[in-house]
C-alpha cells in the first residue's frame, strides 16, 4: 500500500462533510444534487469533496455527465482499516499484561502500601 | 461506520479501581512493569512521565532476545484529567529515525461498578499529520509486524 495513498485516504476521512457523504452513500448511489441536499454548502463545494473522495479511492463516479452518480468504493476504506490491525494486536497483548499487573498492584495496596 | 474508519477503538474492563488503572499509565515504576508486547520489556530508567498538559511520557521498549532492537516512545500530553482522561500525541519511531510516525492516543477511564472500563482511541490522523503526511507508514508497520511476531 503506497504511503501517499494512505495519507490521501486519512486526509479525505478527516473532514466531517466527507464522512457524512460516505455515510449517505452506504444507503445507495446518489447524484451530486442528492448528496448536496442535507448540507448548507454549494454544489461546486460538494463536487470538490467528491473529487477528494474519489482520488482517495473511497468512492467511484459514473461517467454519464449530467446524471453522474457516486457510489461507495470499498478499496479505500479497507486500506484505511488495515493499518490498525497490528495496533489492535499490540494493545490486546498489552492489555493482557496490564490486567495481570493490576492484580499485583491491588495485592500491594491491600497488604499495606510498602513500596 | 465512517466515524470509526480512521481510528482504532478498543474497550477493556479491568478488575481494579480507576485510580489504579490510571496509575499504571502515569507512574513510571508501574508502567515499566507491564507496557510492552510479549518478548519485549521497558527498562525502568528509560521511563519518564509528566502527566500534565504539555508534559511527556517517554520510554523505550527493548527486545528481550536482542537488546539492540529498541523502540522508543515519545508522547506529549494534550489533555489530562486525573483518573479520567489521558490524551497524548505519540511519536512512534520504529525505523531508527528515518520514518517517524505520529499518532493520537486517547485513554478514557470510566467506572464500571467497582471495576474500570478503559476506552482506547488511537487515530493516525491529527492536524499535525497533514504536515507529516509522508510519514513512512509502510516501513513502520512492517517493523511493528516483526515486533509483534517476535
Amino acid at each position: 500500500m503506497a504511503t501517499d495513498r494512505l495519507s490521501a485516504i486519512f486526509a479525505a476521512l478527516a473532514d466531517p462533510t466527507r464522512r457524512a457523504i460516505l455515510a449517505r452513500l452506504t444507503e445507495g448511489d446518489a447524484t451530486v444534487n442528492e448528496l448536496a441536499e442535507p448540507f448548507p454548502i454549494s454544489l461546486p463545494a460538494i463536487s470538490r469533496h467528491l473529487k477528494v473522495l474519489e482520488r482517495a479511492g473511497l468512492i467511484s463516479r459514473s461517467r454519464s455527465a449530467q446524471w453522474r452518480s457516486s457510489s461507495l468504493d470499498g478499496t479505500g476504506l479497507r486500506e484505511a482499516t488495515e493499518w490498525m490491525e497490528p495496533y489492535r494486536r499490540f494493545w490486546d497483548t498489552n492489555f493482557d499484561r496490564l490486567e495481570s499487573h493490576l492484580q499485583r498492584m491491588k495485592q500491594r495496596t491491600t497488604t499495606g502500601r510498602n513500596t | 461506520m465512517t466515524e470509526a474508519a480512521n481510528e482504532l477503538v478498543m474497550t477493556r474492563v479491568f478488575d481494579a479501581p480507576r485510580e489504579l488503572v490510571y496509575r499504571a499509565f502515569v507512574d513510571p515504576d508501574e508502567l515499566a512493569q507491564w507496557f510492552a508486547p510479549v518478548g519485549w520489556s521497558v527498562p525502568r530508567d528509560s521511563v519518564s512521565v509528566d502527566a500534565r498538559v504539555g508534559g511527556h511520557q517517554i520510554f523505550t521498549m527493548v527486545n528481550d532476545a536482542d537488546p539492540t532492537q529498541t523502540s522508543p516512545v515519545w508522547s506529549t500530553f494534550t489533555e489530562v484529567v486525573e483518573n479520567e482522561l489521558l490524551v497524548g500525541t505519540e511519536d512512534v519511531d520504529m525505523s531508527g529515525g528515518t520514518s517517524p510516525a505520529k499518532f493520537t492516543v486517547r485513554l478514557e477511564f470510566h467506572d464500571e461498578g467497582d471495576k474500570t472500563r478503559l476506552v482506547l482511541r488511537q487515530g493516525p490522523y491529527s492536524p499535525e499529520m497533514e504536515n507529516n503526511a509522508r510519514a513512512g507508514w509502510e516501513s513502520s508497520f512492517t517493523k511493528l509486524d516483526a515486533l509483534l511476531a517476535g
